[in-house]
């Protein structure tokens, strides 16, 4: 592996160990296509192509933002997920959110996954506060109970008296600290983020680390989503690398990671053979993963029957 | 986990899926209502932190709420009262055009927002995994709020306002009358936030809709006198604002009792636009998340 890490010096420290439990989510040979409106002509040149776009309405590209990727996810994991901008890692958080239909496949969970997304303000309008106890409620707190959470998810969030102020005049990082703050305070078993906490300064930044420990000693699986291999690293046991839709690489965060990075660097430079080489050694390396679903109640009635 | 007859490149993960379910599904009707019940809470406050947002970047605030339905009155009263001589004939037109402005406000504004509910909660929606009715509920629930002080001004302005409504006895019925618009008006929002939201382009017809249901529902006219094919008055007449407004002239200006047919037909839409458009819109829960 070191050959493939040359570029990174060894200064991270790994997030805290927890034991790995049972499957929490199982995502088995998921694809998701879109057909997106694109300019770009489909060169048949025929004429129904051309009246459509005359009319306005563009012709459609099918875009595989996932391609056929299997995996499954274990309670105590905090599993990263990597790759350029594109790559389809938003999409395939979106999809284990339940936000987004898969094409093909299938993906199933223990719980209803929580899901931070990367726009920052719930309800610009309302100060921080107010979209607290809405956050609380809206995952069906009572209020007395929010009440009592209330201080506990402002000091997770540490954003000050910011909180009287409207959401809307957060900056980007003080937006995704109280949202992380929010949904961590529901300790949720699967919890997804995308790109939420690259913002944090230093302190926040130790205060996150500790309740994504905390949820993940409870039996919780956490996903984060970055093209910050730093942060993977930083932040979790497991990554996935996903490049134009397609799981390159899977395993312990560090490998993964740096795998990553080393690929990015010399995409970065120019040096396009070592990268595609990176990548063509990677997808060598990955051992893919076949997922098959049973049920212990139902198994249990085949063997007798057999 | 893995077993040993597979080639070493392929990991074989076999998955206990007895406490797993596919994500994003909907849940059961039943399953729903009750998730539905233990959102009351959200509900209720959503609808309270967002009341009054809408003006909330006006100088005059607050008076919006009653100062759109005036001069909405004030428009019509000059155009369709003294321009086109409409009122001949009615008896107390102000008061006549002030409970049709108003109550005509409350169901279409209910339209018009359910059709945008879907767009202005999606933070929420992304956000959170919460049963996707709170969100049009919590807007019929608002909308029902801000008709508190609009109700007020109505009934203070056709009291004071010459040739004066007497106060009656048939005014202790007006409020069942609210109480059907009021079911009526959360089957709206509740079928135009799907339908909107399934069909962007509706968003765009819908000013036209908003006009034709003004004009079809007598708001500054009567019907009775400019329809005189029987057909077409016979649909008029099946329009549940029509009712809402017949019934309400009736009780709070002209002390009489109105007519059952009214009645019934307000009563049929009360009952079932809320039902159906509680179905048609859990049956659509998995797609309001989608971008």
């Amino acid at each position: 592996m070191s050959d493939l890490a040359q570029d990174t010096p060894d200064t991270t420290s790994a997030p805290a160990d927890v034991p790995v439990g049972d499957p929490t989510v199982s995502v088995r040979r998921l694809s998701v296509h879109y057909r997106v409106p694109s300019g770009e002509d489909d060169g048949s040149g025929q004429a129904p192509g051309r009246l459509r776009r005359r009319l306005g309405m563009t012709g459609t590209v099918t875009v595989r933002a996932v391609d056929d990727v299997s995996f499954v996810a274990r309670a105590g994991e905090a599993i990263g997920v990597v790759g350029q901008n594109g790559s389809g890692k938003s999409t395939l958080l979106r999809v284990i959110a339940g936000l987004e239909t898969a094409t093909h496949g299938d993906v199933l969970a223990t719980s209803t996954p929580m899901f931070l997304g990367v726009n920052a303000a719930l309800m610009p309008e309302l100060s921080g506060l107010q979209n607290v106890r809405l956050g609380l409620l809206a995952m069906g707190r009572t209020p007395a109970e929010a009440d009592e959470i209330v201080p506990d998810v402002l000091h997770v969030a540490g954003i000050g008296n910011a909180v009287h102020r409207p959401m809307k005049t957060y900056s980007s990082g003080m937006g995704a600290r109280l949202r992380f703050a929010i949904a961590a305070s529901a300790r949720p078993e699967i919890l997804l983020i995308d790109e939420a906490l690259a913002t944090g300064d230093a302190a926040s930044k130790e205060r996150s680390e500790e309740r994504m420990a905390q949820i993940r000693q409870q039996a919780g699986t956490i996903f984060l989503v970055s093209h910050a291999a730093q942060t993977i690293e930083e932040m979790c046991t497991r990554a996935i690398w996903l490049h134009d839709g397609e799981l390159v690489l899977d395993g312990p965060a560090e490998e993964t990671a740096r795998a990553y990075r080393w690929w990015a660097w010399n995409v970065a430079k120019g040096e396009h053979e070592i990268a595609a080489d990176v990548l063509e050694r990677c997808r060598a390396r990955l051992r893919a993963t076949l997922v098959r679903h049973e049920d212990q109640t139902g198994r249990h009635i085949a063997r007798h029957s057999t | 986990m893995s077993t040993t007859k597979t080639p070493p490149s392929l990991r074989v993960e076999d998955v206990d899926i007895s406490r797993m379910r596919p994500v994003g599904r909907r849940p059961g009707l039943f399953s729903y209502v009750r998730q539905l019940w233990g959102r009351r809470h959200f509900v209720w406050a959503d609808s309270r932190a967002r009341a009054f947002t809408g003006t909330k970047d006006t100088v005059l605030g607050r008076f919006w709420l009653v100062g759109r339905p005036l001069l909405d009155g004030l428009t019509f009263y000059l155009i369709f009262g003294l321009l086109l001589g409409v009122s001949r004939g009615i008896e107390n037109y102000v008061g006549f055009l002030l409970i049709g402005v108003f109550l005509f406000g409350w169901s279409s504004q209910s339209l018009n927002g359910g059709a945008n509910v879907l767009s202005s909660g999606k933070n929420l929606i992304r956000g959170f995994a919460f049963p996707r009715a709170a969100i049009p509920l919590s807007l019929a629930l608002r909308e029902t709020m801000s008709m508190g002080p609009r109700l007020l001004v109505m009934v203070a302005m056709i009291l004071v306002i010459p040739p004066h409504a007497q106060v009656s006895v048939y005014w202790l019925i007006f409020p069942l009358v609210l109480v059907l618009q009021g079911l009526f008006n959360v089957g709206v929002v509740l079928y135009a936030a799907r339908l909107t939201h399934a069909v962007p382009d509706l968003r765009l017809v819908l000013g036209f809709f908003s006009r034709l249901w003004l004009y079809g529902s007598g708001v500054m006219y009567s019907i009775d006198r400019f329809v005189e094919h029987p057909t077409v008055l016979a649909i008029a007449q099946l329009n549940p604002v029509y009712c809402v407004l017949e019934i309400s002239r009736d009780l709070l200006l002209y002390a009489r009792m109105p007519d059952l047919t009214l009645w019934m037909t307000l009563l049929a839409w009360a009952v079932a636009t809320p039902l159906l458009g509680f179905l048609y819109f859990w049956q659509g829960e998995e797609e309001y998340g989608r971008e």
